[in-house]
């Protein structure tokens, strides 16, 4: 894969852990890829199916949800549900020809700076290496 | 087992106990069955039930709320009447349930005689509804169960993605946007479906393959854990779209996963409508 | 005597056509028969009943962009799509380009649609005969028939030999230039028959039956998907829509139903037609009734795709018989 494919990552992070740990990643002055945008809602169980796929239709190469850890979401267990929901559209994207490590779960705290900005480096290189979408973007509609 | 079936109408209808009874009766073609809706005791005459009467007729009863009505099930049909009772879209108190005994969907397309069971019925593991008020045709053994025969399922899980992603291309190509698969559904009862909004315009009214490849895949995702297997999306899909494999893709996901089969027991959420605190699913972890 | 075009000279005629025109041709897509673009005469499959789609997609295209705009140095720029090409829809069933001929009074009566007239200009019918009725057939009983070339350039007419081949215009002229025609008695062979479909006071019939209940009582099965309006070939209905995208602005039109509950819901959320029965009273008024009225013929081509595609088994031959014994006694049973 050529060095500078620059894969396009979509990043929902709750408001109450995982925007905050962003945060805390820029404060700390830890560096990660630009490959992501970060899109800030309330929590990682307000992440509708419909929001990811739609990312995957607009191009997309991937996206990753972050929110509190279990046990510890905001409104006590949306992350909960956005576990099981994002386990099943994982393979549903999987097996309509999306490789199910384009979309990532995880948890990330406030205080998880570090882990973030590991996180980003992470995927971002793990989504080069995968390179670009194996769909040729047939199923997409715009460019992100 | 049509009389039973035209007797128990009647009597219902007569005494005033329902307004309506949901069957089948023949279809313009002479040959295979369609929905019926019968008011009077005379037709409840036209009531039939036949080896043709593919309909799930469950989604007739959302419109009838607040209406004592009767329906014609198969077992297949039960379940989602279960799901439909389940998600609060219909009360168990204003239905009365024939259940049929089922001995399979013969594949058949309008104006055609058909002689094979539908892929779904070949492997079928219900032939007695497991809910109903009143219980006609001879009970008999449950099969064991058998893997799907569609052989594609098999097919598609052994390609390499960029394999899948081309095949679901050219089927989902073929989607006109008709929303047939959509309006038979049993599990299709949003008051505003997503692909309509306006505002947010998820999907937009082109008929391109972007669009049609967000709606299939949010439609089946939306089914998962909800789906009966029924197949009516791809019975009546106008350009022969492989629904069902979607909706069986996840009807196996969610089985291995959280043990779970939709429509089988009264008052239990569907999956993705709760969680365990502690499951490990593989996936944030 | 009549013309005459062998098998193998018609894949050569094909193939010759090819290099001229966009042939669009019935294919073999999965298990349906389909009009799809083809790319050399052998993947033609010549042995359909009937496609399980009209070919009007060809002229009336499920999603078509009417302009773009493009805003740039505080100037905005109106644009049209291109063109297309010569396009050659071939073996094309009488009925469907009967449907063009329904669809023509709608868009090309003044002040012409200019899409579909580009098109229409563009495109070259070369008709089928139907050698066998389909139970869902009824042509003849819509002023149609199983062999009628007065909706195509050229008519083939398949018989042992080859193909009777009868032009009907001028446009059919130029796209036989190239086939290699035989003069030949041949006696064509009769066409199948078909079983007839009362239309006898049809129209007067359906305005009577405006405001009755037969229309609720139908619509108790009518699952109210599009299936009906997008598999016809003469339903034209549509939606518009502006898209914007990245400062581009584009004017959509779609393919839209009367059946859908969307169809006639305006700002507001107002909807007119808020019931089952109001919707298919519609679907049913506007091929019986408005259309007759305004331009003749009635809206329907009896290619009875509608009949085998519905999910419910609405019939529109069972619909007219129904309408017109509304009034005389009442029917409610079958409904």
């Amino acid at each position: 894969m050529a060095l500078d494919y620059q894969p396009k990552i979509v990043g929902f992070l709750c408001n109450w852990c995982s925007y905050a740990g962003a945060d805390m990643a820029g404060t700390s002055r830890l560096t990660y890829p630009p490959n992501i945008r970060i899109i800030r809602v309330p929590c990682s169980g307000r992440v509708d199916a419909t929001l990811v796929t739609k990312c995957f239709q607009q191009g997309a190469d991937a996206v990753l949800v972050a929110g509190c850890h279990p046990g510890e979401c905001h409104y006590s267990e949306g992350n909960y549900h956005a576990r099981r929901r994002f386990t099943v559209l994982r393979e549903l994207l999987s097996f309509l020809g999306i490789e199910k490590d384009r979309l990532r779960l995880e948890w990330v705290s406030a205080a998880e700076g570090k882990k973030f900005s590991q996180l980003v480096s992470e995927f971002s290189a793990e989504i080069a290496h995968l390179g670009p979408r194996k769909d040729n973007g047939k199923a997409a509609g715009g460019s992100l | 087992m049509n009389q039973a079936i035209r007797d128990k109408a009647k009597e219902l209808l007569a005494s005033g106990a329902v307004s309506c009874v949901i069957g089948y009766d023949v279809g313009s073609d002479g040959i295979n069955a369609r929905p019926f809706f019968a008011y009077t005791e005379e037709e409840a005459d036209g009531l039939a039930f036949d080896q043709t009467c593919t309909h799930n007729l469950v989604k007739y009863l959302i419109d009838r709320a607040g209406k004592a009505t009767a329906i014609v099930v198969k077992p297949c049909d039960a379940r989602a009447l279960t799901v439909l009772i389940n998600e609060k879209q219909v009360k168990r108190e204003e239905v009365f349930i024939i259940g049929a005994v089922c001995h399979g969907i013969i594949e058949s397309t309008w104006g055609q005689k058909g002689s094979d069971l539908q892929g779904r019925c070949q492997t079928c593991t219900q032939h007695t509804p497991l809910v109903y008020d009143l219980l006609v045709g001879e009970p008999m053994a449950e099969p064991t169960p058998k893997a799907p025969l569609d052989h594609r399922a098999a097919t598609l899980a052994n390609m390499s993605v960029a394999e899948r992603a081309a095949f679901w291309a050219e089927q989902f190509q073929r989607c006109l946007r008709c929303n047939a698969c959509r309006q038979v559904c049993p599990g299709c009862y949003c008051a505003e479906c997503f692909v309509d909004q306006l505002d947010p315009e998820w999907v937009g009214i082109r008929i391109d393959l972007p669009e049609k490849w967000l709606w299939n895949t949010i439609r089946a995702f939306h089914l998962a854990g909800r789906c009966v297997g029924c197949d009516e999306c791809q019975r009546v899909c106008p350009v022969n779209i492989p629904l069902g494999l979607l909706n069986h893709k996840l009807e196996e996901e969610v089985a291995t996963l959280f043990d779970f089969r939709p429509g089988v027991k009264a008052d239990v959420p569907a999956p993705l409508e709760t969680f365990k605190k502690d499951e490990k699913l593989g996936i944030g972890e | 005597m009549s013309q005459l075009i062998s098998r193998s000279d018609l894949t050569a005629w094909i193939n010759a056509l090819l290099a001229e025109y966009t042939v669009i041709a019935p294919t073999k897509v999965d298990s349906l028969a389909l009009y799809q673009p083809v790319k050399r005469a052998d993947d033609i499959f010549m042995d359909f009943g009937i496609t399980a789609l009209s070919p009007k997609e060809w002229l009336f295209p499920p999603t078509e962009t009417l302009f773009t705009i493009t805003t740039q140095d505080g100037t905005m720029k109106l644009e049209a799509p291109p063109l297309d090409g010569k396009n050659l829809i071939f073996a094309i069933r009488p009925c469907d380009a009967r449907g063009f001929r329904l669809l023509d009074k709608v868009f090309l009566a003044p002040p012409a649609d200019t899409h579909y007239a580009q098109r229409r200009q563009n495109t070259t019918l070369i008709g089928l005969a139907c050698s066998k009725a389909l139970p869902q057939c009824f042509c003849t009983s819509v002023g149609g028939a199983p062999n009628d070339a007065s909706d195509v350039d050229v008519l083939l007419t398949e018989v042992e030999e080859g193909y009777l081949v009868n032009i009907v215009t001028e446009k059919g002229q130029a796209a036989v230039a190239q086939a290699k025609l035989i003069e030949k008695d041949v006696t064509p062979p009769s066409p199948p028959n078909l079983k007839p479909v009362s239309t006898e006071g049809i129209v007067e019939a359906t305005l009577r039956a405006y405001n009755d209940d037969y229309w609720e009582r139908l619509a108790d099965r009518c699952t109210h998907c599009n299936v009906c309006a997008f598999v016809c070939p003469a339903c034209y209905c549509f939606d518009v829509r502006d898209h914007i995208n990245q400062g581009k602005t584009e004017r959509l039109r779609c393919w839209d139903s009367c059946q859908a509950p969307g169809f006639t819901r305006v700002a507001g959320g107002y909807t007119p037609r808020p019931t089952k029965g109001a919707r298919l009273r519609q679907r049913f008024g506007h091929k019986l009734l408005y259309y007759p009225q305004q331009y003749g013929d009635l809206l329907c081509v009896g290619c009875g795709r509608c009949i085998a595609s519905c999910p419910v088994n609405i019939d529109i031959r069972e619909v007219m018989e129904d309408l017109q014994k509304l009034g005389v006694k009442s029917v409610s049973a079958r409904a």
